[in-house]
């Protein structure tokens, strides 16, 4: 593969895990904090996606990227408080038909609402474009727009779209973000605390309920920010929710449940698989690689999750005796 | 756990091949009249012994081409009540035969079932419909996966399916049946009639990459818009299975951006063609140049209803579809007035098909003075007819019971040129019957080995 190719793919790859990685956040966070397998985080991504086209449309883009995750703040914290909490002490599997329950109603809501088919989610217009990577000594036609990276390696051109790109920084962005409010701040301590040990906590005079419902809004709000900038990408339709539930779950699962960390690495870890898998099958020259090349390109995710689960049962980063 | 497992006994073996020996020789003594030469078949006589008559409808009422369901199911509903009601049946059907009071006397009814775009699924509310609700004729599916499960039902249980859109050349190809039906046209006429005017907008000399969907329709318009394509002197570069229902198609993109291909084919349809078409534009392939060329993107089959998803991407888009509401014959115009009448809506081809598949049932069955399904299928193979959606004759050709009339190549408009919402594509060229024609036998038909099966099925 030359390098252009490898680059190409590699963004590609981190683009695939970024949008995973958003996902799988909440969904890990949730878990990690209250316990909770949400099937329905792929439905709340989905509620936001929509939220953002609709915002988007009639007021701008920019206030999307406010108003979306704040929204789903709210819907996060009322799933909550009206549904979610009931089932704290019910077994996983109850938790998982009744998030997968809701699930289902919200695609079907959405698909009433709106139809089953795609809305337009048009990119506004300081997003949309290319961004070109030039070798060192190539030079690049001055009629070609975009923004202009130099990029040893290359040779003479190529690009990517700047949305995706700015998905990549988003991602990044809100990974460091949450991390830094669960290291460094007085919330964090008490909601890493209350992950190790909650009736400790409570004993101290501690509103562990309180801070456990933020942190599900938080997560619902990880979904948002998924959402706004991840919907024109993954495009907004009713079975986008269920569509990255899936691979999102596995991301978990590889990661290890319940850790932020195990979500990232397996995030971009699914995303280069699902990229270079498709790069070799595009360059295989026989036919019967290229056909098996195909083939695995379309189950390399699930693939992956087997041999890490075989191999480490509780997931990359997973505590001992979590899920294994 | 290898005990639970349960194995084939030897008392049961010899059970049930007593059984299915019974049930074999059965016809042939139990049933009355079997050497008449009306047998029963299917629902036959049972199911028009009545007063009225059932068609079954099976559609996709959910999953990706819930939309396009919806819109076939206006069609069939539009159908059963210009048959029941009357209509200008000439002006679809010439010479239809049919009176508006039902067919052959009898009132039709319908059922309706989701066949959620999943051929198992569709095979079991196909069954259900001819077993439980003994219909006489089924019909629908917006997919040939579908489309392909209920043609083989429809043999093996003597009940006349009418396909709904399929495009797959498999349908009336190596799948073909006697019992099944295709009015929609398919990949390989998409395929012969785009090639020469791609060809000619974008130049003899191009580099085509394909993303092609990874089930029967996807891989029979890859090969058909290959092979004509390549008779126009282009080189076909790559082509990449992509599963179906991936909602972001960027590692295939990005496989074509790192080719010296200048033009990207998307054998896609439905929520397939929304997604990879939106995302070509956003990976600049409607702005890059390549070996000195405007690159372009080509989508052989158009799905309006979907292509409404995909926004202001469509402008100047190239592909084709089997009918359009803007055409000039009287057919096109009595059909769309009488949808948009009823719905506020004007139809999509998906509707055309399925409103003009139930006709040409019910017109086959007037002609032949009954519904014993041997006689009606004869009644349909290489009937001729003119009406809706064709300047000259139709056929319904007797040797893979496909429907021979003209398609179109179609252009997405750009924004500024819309009337309204629904109006997406302009009709570059009417491609007359004649061009698309074909030898059945031609291998990408399963060859001289594809047969339709007996009248009388065993």
């Amino acid at each position: 593969m030359e390098f252009n190719a490898f680059f190409l793919n590699f963004l590609t790859g981190l683009q695939l895990g970024a949008i995973y990685a958003l996902i799988a956040l909440g969904l890990t966070l949730i878990f990690g904090t209250l316990g909770v397998v949400n099937f329905a985080h792929g439905a709340l991504y989905m509620i936001a996606a929509y939220a953002a086209v609709l915002i988007s449309r009639s007021m701008g883009f920019t206030y999307a990227i406010f108003i979306v995750p704040a929204l789903l703040f709210l819907v996060g914290l009322l799933m909550e408080r009206g549904l979610i909490r009931w089932f704290y002490d019910r077994p996983h599997t109850d938790q998982i038909l009744v998030t997968f329950g809701l699930a289902i109603v919200i695609e079907e809501a959405l698909k009433w609402i709106f139809g089953a088919n795609n809305i337009p989610f048009a990119l506004p217009s300081w997003g949309s474009g290319q961004v070109l990577f030039y070798g060192l000594g190539a030079t690049v036609p001055e009629a070609i727009p975009g923004l202009r990276i130099p990029m040893p390696g290359i040779e003479g051109f190529t690009f990517f779209p700047f949305w995706r790109l700015l998905l990549i920084g988003v991602s990044a962005i809100v990974v460091l973000g949450l991390f830094v409010l669960l290291q460094f701040t007085r919330f964090g301590l008490v909601v890493r605390a209350g992950m190790r040990d909650p009736q400790m906590v409570s004993h101290l005079g501690i509103n562990v309920t309180q801070k456990f419902a933020i942190v599900f809004g938080l997560a619902a709000a990880i979904a948002g920010v998924a959402g706004v900038f991840g919907g024109p990408v993954t495009q907004v339709s009713p079975t986008v929710g269920l569509a990255y539930l899936v691979p999102s779950f596995l991301v978990v699962v590889i990661g290890g449940m319940g850790s932020l960390l195990g979500a990232l690495v397996a995030a971009v870890l699914l995303g280069m698989a699902s990229a270079f898998t498709t790069g070799f099958a595009a360059l295989a020259v026989d036919p019967f690689m290229k056909g098996f090349l195909t083939a695995l390109q379309q189950i390399v995710v699930y693939l992956v999750a087997v041999v890490v689960l075989l191999v480490r049962p509780r997931g990359l980063f997973g505590k001992k005796g979590v899920f294994e | 756990m290898t005990k639970d497992i349960r194995r084939p006994t030897r008392r049961g073996l010899l059970t049930a091949g007593a059984v299915g020996a019974a049930a074999l020789s059965a016809p042939s003594f139990f049933i009355k009249g079997a050497w008449a030469q009306e047998k029963a078949i299917g629902n036959f006589p049972r199911a028009t012994e009545g007063s009225s008559i059932k068609f079954g409808f099976v559609l996709p009422q959910t999953g990706a081409y819930a939309d396009e369901g919806a819109d076939e199911l206006r069609a069939y509903q539009l159908a059963v009540k210009h048959l029941n009601e009357g209509f200008d049946f000439d002006s679809i059907i010439s010479d239809s035969g049919l009176s508006g009071s039902g067919v052959l006397g009898k009132k039709v009814e319908y059922v309706v079932g989701d066949d959620q775009t999943n051929p198992d699924a569709a095979r079991q509310v196909s069954q259900r419909m001819i077993e439980r609700d003994g219909v006489i004729m089924f019909s629908g599916g917006s997919s040939s996966a579908t489309a392909v499960a209920n043609q083989y039902l429809a043999q093996e249980k003597g009940v006349i399916f009418m396909n709904g859109l399929t495009h797959s050349n498999d349908t009336t190809g190596k799948d073909r049946r006697r019992y099944g039906f295709r009015h929609f046209f398919n990949a390989y006429m998409s395929g012969i009639a785009l090639g020469p005017i791609i060809a000619e907008s974008y130049g003899k000399d191009r580099r085509a990459y394909h993303l092609t969907a990874d089930y029967t329709w996807g891989h029979t318009q890859y090969e058909s818009m290959k092979a004509s394509t390549e008779d126009q002197g282009w080189t076909t570069v790559n082509n990449i299975m992509t599963p179906l229902g991936a909602p972001d198609f960027s590692q295939y993109l990005t496989q074509v951006l790192n080719s010296d291909a200048d033009v990207v084919i998307l054998n896609h349809y439905g929520k397939d063609m929304v997604n990879s078409l939106t995302q070509a534009v956003q990976f600049g392939m409607r702005d890059l140049q390549k070996n000195g060329k405007d690159f372009q993107i080509v989508v052989p089959l158009y799905s309006e209803l979907m292509a409404e998803g995909a926004g202001d991407n469509i402008e100047g888009v190239y592909g084709t579809t089997n009918w359009n509401e803007k055409l000039p014959d009287a057919g096109t115009k009595a059909f769309v007035d009488a949808f948009v009448a009823d719905y506020d809506r004007p139809p999509s081809q998906a509707a055309q098909t399925a409103y003009v598949q139930t006709l040409l049932y019910a017109s086959a069955a007037e002609r032949a003075g009954t519904f014993y399904p041997p006689e009606v299928i004869k009644a349909l193979e290489d009937f001729e007819f003119t009406g809706i959606g064709s300047e000259g004759p139709m056929l319904y050709r007797g040797a893979d019971h496909q429907c021979f009339h003209d398609v179109l190549v179609v252009q997405g408009k750009p924004p500024s040129e819309r009337a309204d919402q629904h109006d997406l594509l302009e009709i570059v060229k009417v491609v007359p019957r004649a061009d698309i024609e074909y030898d059945p036998a031609l291998p990408a038909f399963g060859g001289e080995q594809a047969d339709l099966g007996p009248y009388e099925p065993a």
